[in-house]
C-alpha cells in the first residue's frame, strides 16, 4: 500500500489526497482532545503517529497538505496551543516516518531532534524577542504567582530561608530566559520524538497485514472519452497470486439507453465486473471500447459505490454536486437534485443525511458529470427499506430519460426487475445453492397496536413475558443533546417499556429515530436527560459493562491486536487462561484455531462473532446489538442469526436488536417495538413465540 | 423523573441556528479579523488594547444572537485554579497599593494575573466566534480564495484548500469513531494490577491498541475516500458558489482596521 499508481511530480493523486485529509483529521481530533480535555495533554504526543504514517508511505507533498489541514482545524477549533501542537507534531511525525522509511535507527531519530529542538527553541526566542511586551506580561503574570506562594512560605518559620533562595532563583531563571527556553526546546522536541518513534513502530508493526480495500484505480488514458458501446469478450480476470478467477469469462455488449443489471452472489464477481468497465485491463479476452472510459469525466463513465458516507465528498449538499468538476463547469445544481428527489437541499449540511439520501446524492454528483454510463454498485445494501425504495424510483427509467447506459449491480433479484435485462454472474449451481441471493427483505407491515387481540402491549406495561423477572425497566426515558445549548436536538421522549429475561426485542426505526440513543441508555454509557433506566433494580449508568453492546462498526470494538488477546481483555481475564478463551470462542461458534489469529485477518462475520465471544464470556444481564446483519453476506446473516436464537432459546440470553430492517428477525426477537421521532409509535409482541420462557 | 442538570459540552464545529449579519460575512473576513485581532493583541497585550478587542468580540456578539446557553460549562476545578492564581498573584503584591479603610493591598500582581487571564479569554472568544457563525463548508473555499497570491510562489495552496475540505468532512466521521472506541474501552472490566509499574505498561499497550484501532479505521476510510474522488475524476471544484467578499465585507474590514489602529495608538501614548 505505498505509492499508488499516477503521477509522482505535482499534484496530489485521488489516493493520496485522501490520506492526507483523514491522516490530517485524524491529528487534529488529538490535538484537539489534548488541549480540550483536561489532563490529557499526553495524547498531544500521539499526533506524531497519523504524521509519520504518512512520512512513512508517502512523499513530503502529501505530509505537507496533511499539516496544513489539521493546523487549520486544530486552529479553529482549539486555538494558537492547538496549531501549534499539530505544527510540533508534523514536523517531529514527519521526520519519523521519513528516518522510518529510509532505514534510519534511533540514533539518527535522537539526532535529528536534537537538531529540530535547537531550531524550534530558536524560533521561540526569535517569536518573544519580538513580541516584548505579551513577554513582559507573561513573565509578571508568572512572577506575582511565584511571589505569591514565598510570601505564603515566609510566614512560617522552616521555609523562610528556602523562600528567599526560590524567589532569587527564579528572578535569575527568568533573566536568562532564551537559554532556559532552548533547553526546553530541545529536551520536549527529544522526548517527543522519542514517544513518537516508540508509538509509531509499534503501530506500523500493528497495521502490516491489514488489507487494503481501495478498488478504483485513476486511470492515465489519452484520447477522446467514449465508453459506449462497450463489448466484452470473454473477458477473464484473475487477482495477481490468487488461485482462482475473481470474474469468469463473460461476454456482453453494453449500449446507449440501456438498463442492465447485473446479479450474482457473493465472489461471483460482480465488482470485478464494475473494475473492468471502468477501465481495468482482464487477465484474459478483449474489452473494446470506440474512446476511452473517462472515469468521473464529462461524457464518461460514473460510479456510485456501496458505502454512503465515503461517496459523499462535500459539506454541503449543493458543494458535493460539483464537488470534481472542472473548474469553470456550470451545473444546475438545483435540478439535478430534483431529478433524484433531493430538491431544495441544497443548504443542508451532509452529516445530517440519511444513508438513502445520501446515496441519491451521490447520483446527482454522478448525474453532474453527464456520463454516457452510470455504474451503480449495490448502492441500496447500506440503506433502509424506504431509502432503499427512493433510490430505486431514482433509477427506473433513468437510462431513457438521460441518453446513457445504466448498469445496476445487485444481490437483491427483484431490485433486477425495473431493469431491461438481466446479467447472472452466479452460473454456477453450487455457488446458488452455497450462498444464494437473497430476495429484498420485505417489509413487516407494523400492525397498530389494538388490532390483532392478545398479541399486542401497549408501550407502557410490562406485561409481556408471563412469570419472567424484568432485567431491564426504562420509564419516561427521554434525551435531549446538547441541552440548554443552541443545538440542543431531543432524540428521544418519553420511552417506556420493560425487557424480561429471556426476551428477544427488536427496537425498530428508520434514520434519526432515536435507537441508537435509546441503546446507548440502556447499556449505560449514556445517562438519560429526563427518566430512569434501571438494570435489575439499579441505574444503568452506574453500572457499565452490566449490559453488554455490540456496536455496527466491530473493528472498533476490537481493542487487541490478536483474538485470545482481545477475548480476554474484554471479559476480562488472563490471556494465558486459554480454556477460558477456547470455551468463549465456542460459545459464539467459532473454532479455536481463530484464537491466535490476527483481529485485522478477520471477516466481517468472524468480528462480530468475537467482539460478542468477549461480552458474552461475563455473563452480561443482557446483550444488545446495533444492525448485527448490516454489511454481512447472505450466509454470514444466516449463522450469526441462527447462533443468536440458538443462544436466546437454549441459554436464557436477553436480547435487544437494534434495525432499520425486520429481515428474518422474527424468530430471534418475537417483540418489536417501533421508534419513530424520539417516541414509541407501536409495539407488537409477534404471534406464536414466546421464546425461551417456559 | 426531575430532569437531570447535565453539563453543556463543548460543541464543536458547528455553526449557532439561524443568521445574522455575522453570520453573512464571508469566512475569508472572519478568519482575517481574527488573524489581524491575534497579531495586534499578541505586539500590544495591554489593559487599553485588551478593553478595546473584548468590546468589539462583545458587539460582534451581540450582532450575531449569540446566547449564553452557547458557551459550554466551566468545569469547577477550572474556576478553582483561577480562584487560587489571584490568590497567589495578591499575596505576590506590587505596585499599584491600593488604600481600603485603613488596610493597604498591594494589587500589582493581581493586575498583572487578571489581564493574562483577561488576555486569554479574549483569545478564545475570538475563536469561538468564528466557530460559532461559520459554516465549515465555507472555510476551505475562502481559505483557497485567500491563497490565491501565494500560488505564483508554487505554493500547491489549490491541494491544500481541497485537503482542508475533506479533511473537515471526515472530522465529525472520526470524532463518532472515537466516541465508539472510548465506549468500548468503558464497557471492559478495569484488570487489578499489582505495582505502578505494572499500570505504567498496561496503561502504554493500552494506548497502542487504541491508536492502533483508530489508525485503521482512519485508514480504511481513507481508502473509500479515495475511490470516491477517483470516480469523480480527481479533484476540482470544492464548492458550487463562488467565494469571495462582498461590499458588508469591506465594511467589517474597515472597522477591525478602525479599532486596532485606535488601539495600537492608545497603547503607544501610554495610555494603557
Amino acid at each position: 500500500m505505498t505509492s499508488m499508481g499516477g503521477p509522482r511530480v505535482g499534484s496530489l493523486t485521488p489516493v493520496e489526497m485522501a490520506q492526507a485529509a483523514v491522516m490530517g483529521a485524524l491529528s487534529a481530533a488529538l490535538a484537539i482532545v489534548s488541549v480540550v480535555v483536561p489532563f490529557a495533554g499526553g495524547v498531544s504526543l500521539l499526533v506524531t503517529v497519523p504524521m509519520g504514517l504518512l512520512g512513512y508511505r508517502y512523499r513530503l507533498r502529501v505530509l505537507l497538505a496533511a499539516s496544513f489541514a489539521a493546523a487549520t482545524i486544530a486552529f479553529l477549533i482549539a486555538g494558537i496551543s492547538g496549531f501549534m501542537i499539530v505544527l510540533n507534531c508534523a514536523y517531529v511525525g514527519g521526520a519519523t516516518g521519513i528516518i522510518k522509511r529510509r532505514g534510519g535507527g534511533t540514533l539518527t531519530m535522537i539526532a535529528v531532534s536534537v537538531v529540530a529542538g535547537i531550531l524550534n527553541g530558536l524560533w521561540i526566542i526569535a517569536a518573544l524577542t519580538v513580541l516584548a511586551r505579551l513577554r513582559t506580561l507573561t513573565f509578571e503574570a508568572m512572577t506575582a504567582n511565584v511571589d505569591g506562594v514565598i510570601s505564603v512560605m515566609s510566614q512560617f518559620e522552616p521555609f523562610r530561608q528556602s523562600a528567599a533562595q526560590t524567589r532569587a532563583m527564579f528572578a535569575t531563571a527568568l533573566q536568562y530566559w532564551p537559554v532556559l527556553l532552548m533547553g526546553y526546546a530541545i529536551f520536549t522536541m527529544m522526548i517527543v520524538s522519542l514517544v513518537g518513534w516508540w508509538a509509531l513502530s509499534r503501530v506500523l508493526e500493528r497495521l502490516r497485514g491489514i488489507p487494503d480495500v481501495h478498488k478504483l484505480d485513476a486511470l492515465t488514458e489519452m484520447g477522446p472519452v467514449a465508453p459506449l458501446p462497450v463489448r466484452l469478450s470473454e473477458a477473464r480476470f484473475r487477482y495477481p497470486g490468487a488461485d482462482h478467477d475473481a470474474l469468469r469469462p463473460v461476454s456482453l455488449t453494453i449500449e446507449t439507453g440501456e438498463h442492465v443489471a447485473v446479479i450474482g452472489a457473493n465472489g461471483s464477481g460482480k465488482t470485478t465486473l464494475m473494475l473492468l468497465l471502468c477501465g481495468r485491463e482482464p487477465s484474459s479476452g478483449r474489452i473494446d471500447r470506440p474512446g476511452t472510459v473517462g472515469l468521473g469525466q464529462l461524457g464518461g463513465t460514473a460510479v456510485v459505490m456501496q458505502h454512503p458516507e465515503s461517496q459523499v465528498l462535500g459539506t454541503r449538499v449543493a458543494d458535493d454536486v460539483v464537488w470534481g468538476l472542472p473548474p469553470g463547469t456550470h451545473t444546475d445544481v438545483g435540478r439535478l437534485l430534483g431529478e433524484v428527489g433531493l430538491a431544495g437541499m441544497e443548504e443542508r449540511d451532509t452529516g445530517g443525511l440519511s444513508g438513502g439520501e445520501l446515496q441519491r446524492l451521490a447520483v446527482a454528483a454522478a448525474l453532474a458529470r453527464q456520463p454516457s454510463v452510470l455504474i451503480a454498485d449495490e448502492i441500496t445494501s447500506m440503506v433502509d427499506q424506504r431509502g432503499r425504495e427512493g433510490l430505486l424510483d431514482v433509477l427506473s427509467g433513468l437510462a431513457d430519460r438521460r441518453q446513457m447506459a445504466l448498469i445496476h449491480i445487485t444481490h437483491y433479484n427483484n431490485e433486477a426487475a425495473i431493469a431491461d435485462r438481466t446479467v447472472n454472474l452466479s452460473d454456477s449451481v453450487d455457488n446458488m445453492v452455497m450462498v444464494g441471493s437473497a430476495a429484498v427483505p420485505a417489509p413487516t407491515p407494523i400492525p397498530t397496536p389494538g388490532v390483532t387481540s392478545n398479541s399486542t402491549v401497549t408501550s407502557n406495561s410490562a406485561v409481556t413475558s408471563n412469570s419472567a423477572l424484568p432485567v431491564l425497566q426504562l420509564d419516561g426515558v427521554g434525551h435531549v443533546y446538547g441541552n440548554d445549548t443552541p443545538w440542543a436536538k431531543t432524540a428521544l421522549r418519553d420511552i417506556s417499556f420493560t425487557v424480561n429475561e429471556g426476551d428477544g426485542v427488536l427496537i425498530h426505526g428508520g434514520n434519526g429515530s432515536g435507537k441508537s440513543t435509546l441503546a446507548w441508555i440502556m447499556a449505560g454509557l449514556t445517562k438519560p436527560t429526563t427518566g430512569s433506566c434501571l438494570v435489575r433494580g439499579r441505574p444503568a449508568h452506574e453500572h457499565v459493562g452490566d449490559v453488554a453492546i455490540a456496536f455496527q462498526a466491530a473493528r472498533l470494538q476490537l481493542l487487541r491486536s490478536r483474538v485470545d488477546l482481545e477475548v480476554a481483555s474484554a471479559a476480562g481475564f488472563s490471556p494465558w487462561d486459554t480454556g477460558r478463551v477456547m470455551s468463549a470462542l465456542a460459545t459464539v461458534g467459532l473454532d479455536g484455531s481463530l484464537a491466535r489469529r490476527r483481529v485485522d485477518q478477520l471477516s466481517g462475520g468472524q468480528m462480530r462473532r468475537v467482539v460478542m465471544a468477549g461480552l458474552l464470556a461475563r455473563w452480561p444481564q443482557a446483550l444488545i446489538l446495533d444492525e448485527p446483519l448490516a454489511g454481512l453476506d447472505a450466509a454470514s446473516q444466516r449463522g450469526l442469526l441462527h447462533l443468536l436464537t440458538d443462544l436466546r432459546r437454549n441459554a436464557g440470553l436477553t436480547v435487544v436488536v437494534i434495525s432499520h430492517d425486520f429481515a428474518g428477525l422474527e424468530e430471534l426477537c418475537p417483540r418489536i417495538l417501533h421508534l419513530e421521532n424520539g417516541v414509541v409509535a407501536s409495539a407488537v409482541q409477534a404471534t406464536g413465540s414466546a421464546g425461551g420462557l417456559p | 423523573m426531575s430532569a437531570a442538570r447535565q453539563r453543556r459540552p463543548v460543541v464543536l464545529l458547528r455553526p449557532v441556528p439561524g443568521t445574522s449579519v455575522i453570520h453573512e460575512l464571508w469566512a475569508g473576513t472572519k478568519l482575517i479579523v481574527v488573524f489581524v485581532i491575534s497579531l495586534v493583541l499578541a505586539f500590544y497585550p495591554g489593559w487599553i488594547v485588551i478593553a478595546l478587542m473584548a468590546v468589539l468580540v462583545g458587539v460582534a456578539a451581540r450582532l450575531a444572537h449569540i446566547p449564553r446557553g452557547a458557551l459550554p460549562s466551566i468545569p469547577r476545578w477550572l474556576w478553582i485554579l483561577l480562584l487560587i492564581g489571584c490568590v497567589l498573584a495578591t499575596l505576590g503584591g506590587g505596585e499599584p497599593v491600593l488604600h481600603l479603610w485603613s488596610a493597604d493591598l498591594e494589587v500589582g500582581g493581581l493586575l498583572k494575573f487578571l489581564r493574562f487571564t483577561a488576555l486569554s479569554i479574549v483569545l478564545l472568544a475570538l475563536g469561538a466566534m468564528v466557530s460559532w457563525t461559520t459554516n465549515v463548508a465555507d472555510v476551505a473555499p475562502a481559505i483557497a480564495t485567500l491563497g490565491r497570491p501565494l500560488r505564483p510562489l508554487r505554493f500547491p495552496v489549490e491541494d491544500w484548500a481541497v485537503a482542508l475540505a475533506l479533511a473537515l468532512r471526515a472530522f465529525p466521521m472520526l470524532l463518532e469513531e472515537f466516541r465508539l472506541l472510548y465506549a468500548a474501552r468503558r464497557l471492559r472490566p478495569r484488570p487489578v494490577l499489582p505495582d505502578g509499574r505494572a499500570k505504567r505498561r498496561r496503561w502504554l499497550t493500552e494506548m497502542v491498541d487504541l491508536l492502533a484501532a483508530g489508525v485503521t479505521v482512519a485508514l480504511r476510510r481513507a481508502d473509500e475516500m479515495g475511490d470516491a474522488i477517483t470516480a469523480r475524476g480527481g479533484t476540482g471544484q470544492i464548492a458550487a458558489a463562488p467565494s469571495r467578499p462582498r461590499p458588508a465585507d469591506w465594511v467589517a474590514l474597515s472597522i477591525c482596521a478602525g479599532v486596532c489602529a485606535l488601539a495600537i495608538v492608545l497603547e503607544i501614548r501610554g495610555l494603557g
